[in-house]
């Protein structure tokens, strides 16, 4: 893959990235490498993480209990540390996703009055 | 939970991994895949952190950092193992000590004692310090007054001592009791741990005989034997019942192993004990009344006393000198304590400072050689916090060491301090180490640590000082010279007041090791024989001389006597009672003389070897139905006739006890003061034992060799004569005396330790301040040499440089005690400033040792090689 001239790209929306992670992980377990992957793709190229960022949040939702981790062999046939969602990631997912369609829903309005007025 | 940094690189290198075959699988030239991954992937370290930190609070991550600092201490402490070792010893010395004597002095001085309210729990203490009686003790019918007329004491205990003849638990043995009224458990707030203690109930000659026994006793010699209630023991004549084993508490005034009621006593219901005002012998407790305060009962003690000394002036030889003490219990346990242990806290702390100045120099010494470290770490961007961080954690592994090693060090010392200490206060013996000493080295370290870490100057805060970065090298700047020359003269400074107050009692030591009239002391035995009171008389005559007889014809004897006290042994007893002499009437207004009472046989000042000045010993026929016959003490024959026509005077006692029939002098002995080791008059009148029949202690001179190899074939004479006769305390007088001298011995060699550690601290610190200045100064020295200079100049400058040290520290220490003295001697009684010999002895000591210690760097200094010094840097 090419790499996406930086203009293109979209930088992620403050607190966003915590939800995609568990919005990814709603299918099963996934390494970090998956993850990024999944969630560049899923945008169509749109959205690129950065390893820096994305590690650092992994750790941050295992740490307050929203995802597990185990070891095992990746396709790559090497030890790679794979993410599930807890029940309560489950839970916290549902409560993101509210927010961010309330968030959207709000911003729409005032970015677009008319759709806003539907 | 938390994973560790080889987790999280696990888990990135998993990750790079992948991407590079997605890379590849896509067609990527492996080579350029790699290269883009780790583009993408970002610098590795920085990521790891940053995951690192999700987990890691920033307390944690401050700990983490002096966890590190710790280690990095730890290695570079590694590096200089001698300054690591001289601060961690120097350490543990100064809070060993402390620490030790800081937990007895609480058990003493401190913690309340086991008596129910033992706030409320009086002393009361009659003495005639003119007469040099310390406790005069009170006789019964003072003690009724005192009950008749005193409201605000709720109830009286009294208690006094007699040794019985004990037989019943094993061999017949002499116990020293204490006989008390049935009052004086519920007085003192006692219980019993076993059985009922004495009551009321007990009083009174019709009640049985009960015998109370001490806890140490019962568990000691008895093995806390649980079935000793009920068991009949006999003590001399009478029966007593064991009825109980008290709780472990502080004897006081004296340790007794049993406390009896009066019933088993004879000689407390005879009427010389019931009605003779002057016969003393009674120690008084009291208890608060409710509501009442400690000076209310000392005013209506006081008042009361002074009533009963204008009704009965005959009993009060000497009016205006006894007086009457009031104190808490435990004050008067504590009282005679306090300035000894006081004095060894001050010691103690002394040598702290000592210690920690000590400390604080080598520490100032290591960084300023780090100063060039110091610098380029503040360069790279290290803040002073940081800085101050790794100086604190050094500091701290240092003190640490230096604590865990007092500790350990002062396990012993307690133990040790504890067993000084108990020759002044009886609540000694019970002193353990508790959790308390740690808290204290532990603390003491901390400060330490503290203190240590902000001496050294911080190369960020200070750029003008001159450090160079540029070379990394050592300068000493005059601050930090001026500093390391300070703490060494304030250790030489506090050592000298160290060994001048050692001096001082080495000196009293010494005096008094000197003193005594007695030639025999090494080869005389002294044994205890104890005869009940009851026995006196021709019985007592009759044993005595059958055992002077037959152990006088014992090989390796020399000669045998007989005596009713062993000098420096049995102190406080026969007398001192009032007397009269003809042609001799006291001054006006001054007290009749006062003399102790001694009956000894024939042959007993040549057996102690006394020599006796003028007229002739006793003989055999001076016996009960002769004339009346004494010999005086060299002072009393002095003082009463200063002409000296002291023979052939009459002499009698104006005190009931002895009779008051006119005995005449016959000869004058040199002064033998039994009482005391220190050379003070001895006012004592002997009698012929035949004539005052009451003995119980045999004096055998050895002819050589080892007297103690004399004792089994004396005790075996003994036995022959009488089979259930106590042999006991058999020791040579100069053992005897050696046990009083202790106190004094033992102050003398803690303090001179003391000092000795201090003055070794003071001397590594002088030589390592010298030291250090001259590896400072080798370019100067080469410069010097090379100029012309000879090496003896170079050595002249550096003991100079010593010497400076030493006469400001002698000085500043001269000044500081002297203030030092001044202040204490105002709260403390009984201490005075030293004599000019101490202190000049302290000054030569001091000055000599480091003069010596000089030398070394000096010499080095001398040595120096003007090519390499130049070269330096």
């Amino acid at each position: 893959m090419a790499k996406t001239p930086d203009d293109s790209r979209l930088e992620l929306l403050q607190g966003t990235l915590d939800m995609l992670i568990l919005r990814t992980l709603q299918w099963g377990s996934q390494h970090g490498h998956g993850i990024a992957h999944s969630i560049r793709q899923q945008s169509d190229d749109l959205l690129k993480v950065e390893t820096g960022s994305l590690y650092p949040a992994l750790h941050r939702l295992e740490k307050r209990g929203w995802l597990k981790a185990k070891w095992a062999l990746s396709e790559a046939n090497q030890r790679a540390k794979y993410y599930e969602l807890t029940a309560a990631g489950k839970t916290q997912l549902a409560r993101e996703q509210d927010r961010w369609s309330q968030l959207v829903t709000a911003i729409g309005r005032i970015m677009t009055p008319a759709t806003g007025k539907e | 939970m938390r994973p560790d940094e080889r987790d999280i690189d696990d888990e990135l290198r998993g990750h790079l991994a992948l991407a590079i075959k997605e890379r590849i699988d896509r067609g990527e030239d492996p080579g350029a895949a790699r290269q883009a991954a780790l583009d993408e992937l970002g610098y590795l370290p920085a990521v790891r952190d940053s995951v690192r930190q999700v987990w890691y609070s920033r307390w944690f991550e401050a700990g983490a950092d002096f966890a590190r600092d710790l280690r990095v201490g730890l290695r570079a402490l590694a590096g200089a193992k001698g300054l690591s070792l001289a601060v961690v010893v120097t350490l543990a010395l100064g809070i060993g000590a402390n620490a030790a004597i800081f937990s007895v002095v609480r058990a003493v001085l401190l913690a309340p004692l086991v008596n129910r309210d033992e706030d409320r729990l009086l002393y009361i203490r009659q003495s005639a310090p003119g007469a040099g009686v310390e406790n005069m003790t009170f006789s019964v019918p003072e003690i009724d007054d005192l009950k008749a007329r005193v409201t605000s004491i709720g109830a009286f205990g009294d208690f006094s001592t007699v040794d019985f003849t004990m037989i019943g638990f094993g061999e017949p043995r002499v116990v020293h009791a204490g006989v008390v009224s049935g009052t004086f458990f519920e007085v003192m707030g006692l219980r019993p741990v076993l059985g009922r203690l004495l009551t009321p109930a007990d009083d009174g000659p019709g009640a049985a005989g009960a015998v109370v026994l001490t806890h140490r006793f019962w568990s000691t010699a008895l093995a806390s034997d649980p079935t000793v209630l009920g068991k009949t023991v006999r003590l001399d004549t009478r029966t007593a019942t064991v009825i109980g084993v008290l709780e472990p508490s502080v004897p006081y005034p004296v340790d007794t192993e049993i406390i009896a009621n009066i019933v088993t006593s004879p000689h407390h219901l005879d009427a010389l004990m019931v009605t003779g005002r002057t016969h003393r012998m009674t120690e008084l407790f009291g208890r608060l009344a409710p509501g009442a305060t400690l000076e209310a009962a000392r005013a209506e003690l006081t008042a009361a006393h002074a009533a009963l000394e204008t009704e009965h002036p005959e009993a009060y030889a000497g009016r205006a000198d006894v007086g009457m003490t009031v104190r808490t219990l435990r004050d008067q346990i504590a009282t005679p304590a306090r300035t000894i242990l006081l004095l060894l806290l001050a010691t103690a702390g002394v040598v702290f400072i000592v210690a920690c100045s000590n400390v604080a120099n080598l520490i100032l010494a290591r960084s300023v050689r780090r100063e060039g470290e110091l610098a380029v770490r503040a360069a790279l961007g290290a803040s002073p916090g940081a800085l101050r961080r790794t100086l604190l954690a050094e500091s701290l592994v240092l003190c640490g060491a230096g604590a865990v090693l007092g500790v350990l060090l002062a396990g012993p010392l307690v133990t040790a301090v504890a067993r000084f200490a108990a020759r002044f206060s009886v609540r000694a013996l019970d002193v353990t180490m508790d959790a308390s000493l740690l808290w204290v080295g532990a603390g003491l370290a901390m400060a330490a640590a503290v203190l240590l870490a902000w001496i050294p100057r911080l190369p960020a805060s200070d750029t003008s000082a001159g450090v160079s970065l540029a070379t990394g090298g050592l300068r000493i700047t005059p601050g930090t010279s001026r500093r390391l020359r300070l703490f060494a003269t304030a250790q030489v400074a506090f050592s000298f007041v160290l060994l001048v107050g050692a001096g001082m009692l080495l000196a009293a030591l010494l005096a008094l090791q000197t003193t005594s009239s007695v030639a025999n002391v090494a080869q005389v035995l002294a044994i205890d024989v104890p005869l009940p009171i009851e026995s006196a008389g021709p019985k007592t005559v009759t044993f005595v001389d059958e055992a002077v007889r037959r152990i006088s014809a014992l090989p390796g004897v020399t000669r045998v006597a007989a005596g009713n006290v062993v000098p420096w042994r049995d102190l406080g007893k026969f007398g001192p009672f009032s007397f009269a002499a003809e042609g001799y009437t006291p001054a006006n207004g001054a007290d009749p003389p006062m003399a102790r009472l001694r009956n000894v046989t024939p042959g007993f000042f040549a057996t102690l070897g006394v020599p006796i000045l003028a007229g002739r010993d006793f003989t055999d026929d001076d016996r009960g139905r002769g004339e009346l016959v004494v010999i005086v003490s060299q002072t009393i024959a002095t003082r009463l006739f200063p002409n000296g026509e002291a023979l052939n005077r009459q002499i009698w006692w104006t005190d009931a006890v002895f009779g008051t029939a006119k005995r005449r002098i016959v000869g004058v002995a040199a002064d033998l003061n039994d009482e005391s080791v220190l050379p003070v008059p001895a006012w004592v009148v002997y009698h012929p034992l035949r004539q005052i029949p009451y003995a119980g202690r045999l004096f055998v001179q050895a002819a050589g060799g080892d007297p103690y190899a004399l004792m089994p074939a004396i005790t075996r004479v003994l036995h022959e004569i009488a089979p259930e006769q106590p042999v006991e305390r058999a020791a040579t007088l100069e053992d005897v005396r050696a046990g009083l001298l202790t106190p004094d011995r033992v102050n003398a060699f803690v303090v001179a330790g003391f000092a000795g550690v201090a003055l070794a601290i003071a001397i590594v610190g002088v030589a390592g301040v010298l030291a250090f200045s001259v590896s400072a100064r080798t370019r100067e020295f080469g410069v010097r040499l090379a100029i012309g200079s000879t090496p003896r100049d170079l050595l002249r400058t550096v003991l100079r440089e010593g010497a400076a040290i030493v006469a400001g520290g002698i000085v500043t220490g001269a000044g500081l005690g002297y203030a030092l003295a001044s202040v204490a001697t105002s709260y403390v009684e009984g201490l005075r400033l030293p004599g000019p010999w101490p202190v000049l002895g302290a000054a030569v000591v001091l000055a000599v040792a480091a003069v010596m210690a000089a030398l070394l760097p000096a010499r080095r200094a001398s040595r120096v090689d003007v090519l390499q010094a130049l070269r330096t840097e």
